[in-house]
């Protein structure tokens, strides 16, 4: 269809715009098979749920459907601005995004840093796969793990290895994941073990491209490693340094509802509940039922995001590097 | 051996000449530490898991098993039928939606790398908008009850097809990483498009398709979400990353599997022991396809990031 009207506009004489037309098709014809699979799925599956997006402005009804539901303006905004719960929701979201982004991102690139600089090259790649491996393993089996070195002591044990080794020290045992003035810090820890590693393999490459003429002048001139990470290493990164935060930025409002959902409870709502995991009680899990709601939440967020990330990409594309688009 | 000794001869005569110092220490220990707390875990559930309980409960580093090797909570998690099941269903749904997902995907990035022809300019920005703007969880439920999905196994396969992130690397290795010349050189001997891209272009490309397979690969045997939202509580299609949520977090299925042990005429296995042994039964198969992967990604992950 686009095509057609490309055509269209290029060509006014309607005899010629038809052989043109076809005669393109047939040179191309192949390149737009392969694109028409992924295009059906990308229209029914991605582009297909938009319509209900009315829903934020409508009251559902289950026996009329979404179309025919009843329109009501903008009253489900108003209910969601009035709602302490997402209130409360929102404020994590953003203050765990910004706790990642300070704690999480400055260690990636660090981490990267102090690898790079490691000098055995064999020893180098065993660690490189120690710290790739977390990042394979899903965070339910990675939950798991937190949950069973977290244990506080039952009955019957002594508890997760961390309460052990409090003990140990003669402390009291803490329940680590039903205290919310924790539960900040070990999605921000978790996240670190998990995916630190592997955030690294962006910076790695960079580094790799360094020149390392660079180096040896600044040896001859008498720079020690340190300063040859400060002054060569860091800067020549920086661009995907940058690059990596704006990415990171763009996503302030969009929150891991993998990580939070399989590592909170009833406890910790009050530090630890974001959107994304408010969207999903109140609509499809924990027994409630709104739809509108959750729609328009749904919205809100995504309307944000692409205003973020409609800032940030222009930033990136007056970098030297590729943007997304 | 010092480091970068083969492509970066210049830094040797520098390491040589400071030699092994303070600095040297720190950033060794920093990395050791850090990779020690990686992979530390996995390691003790590993030993907890085959450890005697009476030999767990009295706590300590896990370094070693000591007191005998026992098997009993992989026995009694084996003998849960609902585990045998969920594999098969995770194993069934990782392959049809891998092999579909590389094909739909990988076709149409290459399709939409080749930028001068027209509407695949736009067809990008269409795909590529899907990153940031998407309906959302009701409107996908919506949308889905319409087709017939909701509470059958194709909702677990089909809505993700086409992958957006995989699409934009893909996207970026045809334009950047495919040498043009190679296509241009096939064009003009005669070679049609077709058999450009099936006999160059795909043969060059393996190993991105590769790596890429494999990472899908894992994202599905991963996935829960898909029976979470849109299938709930069909016990037949539990996906295998679904009993592990409720075996390690939850714990909804932990009854189940002790009562299980129990009819076999042992003790029920203590709730603690056998999330271990769920654990490593669970990370198994990552483990298994872990070399491949790591041999791939370096290249997977940064392919298609760096401009020529």
């Amino acid at each position: 269809m686009t095509v057609r009207q490309a055509g269209a506009v290029r060509q006014p004489d309607l005899r010629k715009q038809k052989t043109g037309f076809v005669a393109y098709i047939r040179k191309y014809w192949f390149l737009y098979m392969l694109v028409l699979p992924g295009f059906v799925f990308m229209a029914v599956f991605d582009y297909g749920p938009m319509y209900g997006i009315q829903l934020a402005f409508k009251k559902y009804s289950p026996k009329a459907g979404v179309w025919a539901s009843q329109w009501i303006g903008l009253d489900n905004f108003r209910r969601m601005v009035g709602d302490p719960s997402f209130i409360r929701a929102f404020k994590n979201t953003i203050i765990i995004n910004i706790y990642h982004l300070i704690f999480g991102f400055s260690f990636n690139v660090f981490l990267a840093l102090m690898l790079n600089e490691l000098k055995l090259r064999k020893y180098k790649s065993v660690m490189q796969t120690c710290v790739y491996l977390p990042y394979f393993l899903s965070w339910v089996i990675f939950s798991g793990l937190v949950q069973v070195f977290l244990e506080s002591p039952g009955t019957a044990d002594s508890g997760g290895l961390v309460n052990q080794l409090i003990a140990m020290a003669g402390g009291e045992p803490i329940d680590f994941l039903k205290r919310p003035e924790l539960f900040r810090g070990i999605l921000v820890i978790s996240n670190i073990i998990k995916s630190s590693g592997y955030s690294t393999i962006v910076y790695l490459a960079a580094i790799a491209g360094i020149d390392p003429a660079l180096y040896e002048s600044a040896a001859i001139d008498g720079a020690n490693r340190r300063d040859a990470l400060i002054h060569i290493t860091f800067p020549r990164i920086l661009p995907s340094v940058v690059i990596m935060l704006i990415l990171q930025l763009s996503g302030l409002f969009l929150s891991n509802f993998d990580q939070v959902y399989n590592l909170y409870n009833n406890y910790v709502l009050s530090t630890g509940d974001v959107l994304s995991t408010y969207i999903y009680r109140i609509s499809l899990g924990g027994g409630g039922t709104d739809f509108e709601l959750s729609t328009a939440m749904n919205l809100i967020m995504n309307v944000m995001g692409l205003i973020v990330v409609g800032i940030t990409n222009r930033y990136v594309s007056r970098l030297d590097v590729q943007g997304i688009f | 051996m010092t480091a970068g000794s083969k492509e970066k001869p210049s830094r040797v005569s520098m390491l040589q000449r400071f030699g092994f110092n303070f600095y040297d220490v720190f950033v060794f220990a920093f990395v050791t530490l850090f990779a020690l707390l990686c992979v530390y875990p996995m390691w003790y559930v590993l030993v907890a898991s085959v450890t005697p309980y009476s030999e767990f409960v009295k706590g300590g580093l896990m370094l070693w098993p000591t007191g005998g090797i026992d098997f009993q909570y992989y026995h009694a998690i084996f003998t849960t039928r609902s585990f045998i099941n969920s594999m098969w269903i995770s194993a069934s749904k990782t392959v049809l939606s891998t092999v579909a997902s590389v094909l739909v995907t990988a076709a149409m990035a290459y399709g939409v790398s080749k930028t001068h022809v027209k509407g695949m300019k736009i067809i990008n920005a269409l795909v590529v908008f899907n990153l940031f703007f998407s309906g959302g969880l009701i409107p996908q439920y919506m949308l889905y009850k319409d087709l017939g999905l909701i509470r059958s196994y194709w909702v677990m396969v089909l809505p993700g097809v086409l992958n957006i992130t995989y699409f934009i690397i893909m996207r970026n290795y045809y334009s950047y990483s495919v040498p043009k010349s190679l296509e241009e050189a096939a064009l003009l001997d005669g070679c049609t498009e077709v058999g450009t891209f099936f006999r160059i272009v795909t043969p060059v490309s393996r190993s991105m398709l590769a790596a890429i397979a494999l990472f899908i690969a894992v994202l599905n045997w991963n996935d829960y979400y898909s029976y979470m939202m849109f299938i709930g509580n069909k016990t037949n299609l539990q996906p295998f990353a679904w009993i592990l949520r409720r075996m390690l977090v939850d714990q909804t299925m932990m009854n189940q599997v002790r009562k299980g042990a129990m009819s076999l005429g042992s003790q029920p296995p203590p709730p603690m022991a056998l999330r271990m042994s769920t654990i490593i039964c669970a990370m198994v198969p990552i483990m298994c396809v872990y070399p491949f992967l790591q041999r791939y990604f370096t290249s997977g992950i940064t392919l298609g990031a760096v401009k020529e």
